[in-house]
């Protein structure tokens, strides 16, 4: 079964989507832009180091558990970055220390699952200057309270040096940066449209995004969070008018 | 993008002094030349395999100026010959007591060390000793070939180790000795850490924790003040400034996120550890030995000591409260040689924990102040 949630990815600058293949599929492929999904040692060190014509990334799912992996990513150094995805960052937060040396070599980032205990692994992929894709999926009320503190950390902890995402984005479409809207932010594929949204102050950022795959999913947790980052925005703004 | 490969090599256990607080097992062992392709040919082959263009080498002892300057003109010329076959590096850094320093070492330290090394001395200095004329004897010699040395026109940084009788003297007293009495623009302070088997001297450097960060926070306040600007660098403040201004910052190996992949020692018999405190002390955590085991870079994938070394930082956020600390990212948990010193095991939290802390605290407010002068100025 596949995991993954996303099936194709978007560079923020680039207008084509990039497809996400699985390793099988990506042999011989020469339709653009891919990134190879690898959930394997043979399959990671098969694409590793691999210079083809349109490959962007790999993205690791399944791994990070797997020391001799990582041991080889740190090797000789390489300029295919690597999304580390971590589906349980509660369980497997630690285990992100592996990355510490791999990200002196080639570039590398982590995806994380806004799952209960999420903070643990945000908090130590920020102090190893790891970027972050956080994927909230539809929050419950817990859920929502652990992103707020998310959002806290990621704006005024001094261990944040790399992006946070999608916070940093938000931000800085609040400041009138325009970085496209959620999907494009966080490189998902965008579900379908939802009428409700029409109305709501943050439409032309969320795009529907927390109205998938429920519809029926009540945004007012999530709109406050917005309307926290647009606070946070104003007030960078305010102070660089005041300097 | 690189890795930073280092190498503690000592190619001696022997030493010319008797510093009562050394941790090292002495013996009238060294590395003979006839072995040194063997152990460069090993190095070697972990570069290569690590993709590693680079290897630092930290010559030191026991003392290494035993082995006198003809010994290192060869062994320079057998690695860096192999290393340029390859199309590798070695780049070469000398630490020694000064003590057997003598001008016909300064052709050899500006060729092969780029003409700087790195030495020691504590203030007051109680512990590192002559075996004839004690410790006054030892700061007499030691400040004579300093001067020696400087008027060489060597680039020569200090360690000092901290002791009671540092703590006694204050900070103003230690930072002048160091800056006025003896001229120098670079030295480093070193919390120190009872190595090897007990010892009756382990007590004076069981500082008590507050007074030590007392001490440390009024020294980074006198260097701030007399120095920083001067062009003195004093570690590990200076980095740490850098590193609070948002700058590149090379941390001491104490504050590495995992030191296991960065750097290894070898003494003079092949053995191979973390570092020199461990190949000199911890027998029952050596990895392997270069002229036993055929393979270094499998030996140090395989071996079970290592392990516990690759896997502490992680079992640190795990179990200890690092993960809830603002200095997680530079501080990754500490030192396991102090740990282990002091408690046992490794798989443990740096004992100078809150003496650390009081460190990044005031780097941290003397960083940003840094930068809103900076901005200001703009």
């Amino acid at each position: 079964m596949d995991q993954s949630p996303w099936r194709r990815r978007r560079r923020l600058d680039q207008p084509a989507l990039s497809s996400l293949l699985t390793a099988e599929e990506a042999q011989g492929y020469s339709q653009g832009p891919f990134v190879v999904l690898v959930r394997t040692r043979p399959e990671f060190e098969r694409w590793l180091d691999a210079e083809i014509a349109g490959l962007e990334g790999l993205q690791v799912e399944d791994l990070l558990g797997d020391p001799e992996v990582w041991a080889r990513a740190a090797q000789g150094s390489g300029r295919l970055p690597l999304d580390v995805v971590v589906a349980e960052p509660a369980r497997d937060f630690s285990a992100l220390y592996r990355l510490a040396d791999v990200r002196l070599v080639r570039p590398v980032g982590v995806t994380l699952m806004a799952r209960p205990g999420f903070l643990k692994a945000l908090r130590l992929a920020a102090s190893l200057q790891l970027p972050v894709r956080l994927l909230p999926g539809q929050p419950d009320a817990e859920g929502l309270a652990e992103l707020e503190q998310a959002l806290q950390f990621a704006m005024h902890d001094t261990r944040v040096e790399a992006p946070v995402e999608f916070f940093h984005s938000l931000l800085a479409s609040f400041r009138g940066f325009d970085q496209g809207t959620l999907w494009d932010i966080l490189q998902v594929d965008p579900g379908p449209p939802q009428e409700e949204c029409a109305s709501c102050r943050y439409q032309s950022l969320c795009a529907g995004f927390f109205k998938n795959p429920d519809p029926t999913y009540n945004c007012d947790g999530v709109r406050q969070i917005f309307s926290n980052i647009e606070s946070m925005a104003e007030e960078i703004s305010r102070d660089l008018a005041a300097s | 993008m690189s890795r930073v490969f280092s190498v503690i090599l000592l190619p001696t256990a022997e030493c010319n002094v008797a510093c009562t607080y050394c941790f090292e097992h002495k013996e009238k062992h060294r590395l003979s030349l006839p072995l040194v392709p063997q152990l460069t040919a090993q190095l070697l082959d972990h570069l290569e395999h690590e993709g590693i263009e680079e290897c630092e080498i930290y010559w030191q002892g026991g003392e290494v100026m035993i082995m006198g300057p003809a010994w290192f003109v060869e062994a320079g010329q057998i690695m860096d010959t192999a290393a340029a076959a390859r199309g590798l590096r070695f780049r070469h850094y000398l630490q020694t007591n000064l003590i057997s320093y003598t001008p016909v070492w300064n052709e050899l330290i500006f060729s092969m060390f780029n003409g700087s090394l790195g030495t020691s001395m504590d203030f007051p200095n109680q512990h590192r000793k002559l075996f004839k004329g004690g410790s006054d004897g030892y700061t007499n010699v030691w400040t004579q070939r300093l001067r020696e040395a400087q008027e060489a026109g060597l680039q020569i940084g200090v360690i000092a180790v901290l002791h009671q009788g540092s703590l006694d003297a204050g900070p103003a007293a230690f930072y002048d000795y160091f800056t006025e009495e003896l001229g120098l623009t670079s030295f480093q302070v070193n919390t120190p850490f009872p190595g090897g088997p007990a010892k009756a001297v382990e007590a004076e450097f069981n500082l008590d924790k507050p007074a030590l960060a007392q001490f440390l926070v009024g020294l980074f306040d006198r260097w701030m003040e007399r120095g920083y600007e001067r062009g003195v660098r004093l570690g590990p403040f200076d980095e740490l400034i850098e590193h609070f201004q948002g700058k590149p910052a090379r941390l001491p190996c104490i504050w590495k996120e995992n030191c296991s992949n960065q750097f290894i020692s070898i003494d003079s018999k092949g053995t191979v550890a973390q570092c020199d405190c461990w190949v000199t002390s911890y027998p029952e955590t050596y990895f392997g030995n270069v002229f036993r085991d055929p393979n270094l870079t499998e030996m140090l994938r395989t071996s079970p000591a290592r392990r516990e070394f690759v896997e502490r930082p992680k079992h640190l956020v795990e179990h200890e409260d690092c993960l809830e600390c603002r200095y997680l990212s530079i501080c990754h948990g500490g030192c396991p040689v102090r740990t282990y010193s002091a408690l046992g095991t490794m798989l443990a939290k740096d004992p100078y924990c809150e003496v650390y802390k009081a460190i990044f605290g005031r780097a941290q407010a003397y960083g940003q102040g840094l930068l809103q002068r900076a901005r200001a100025a703009r």
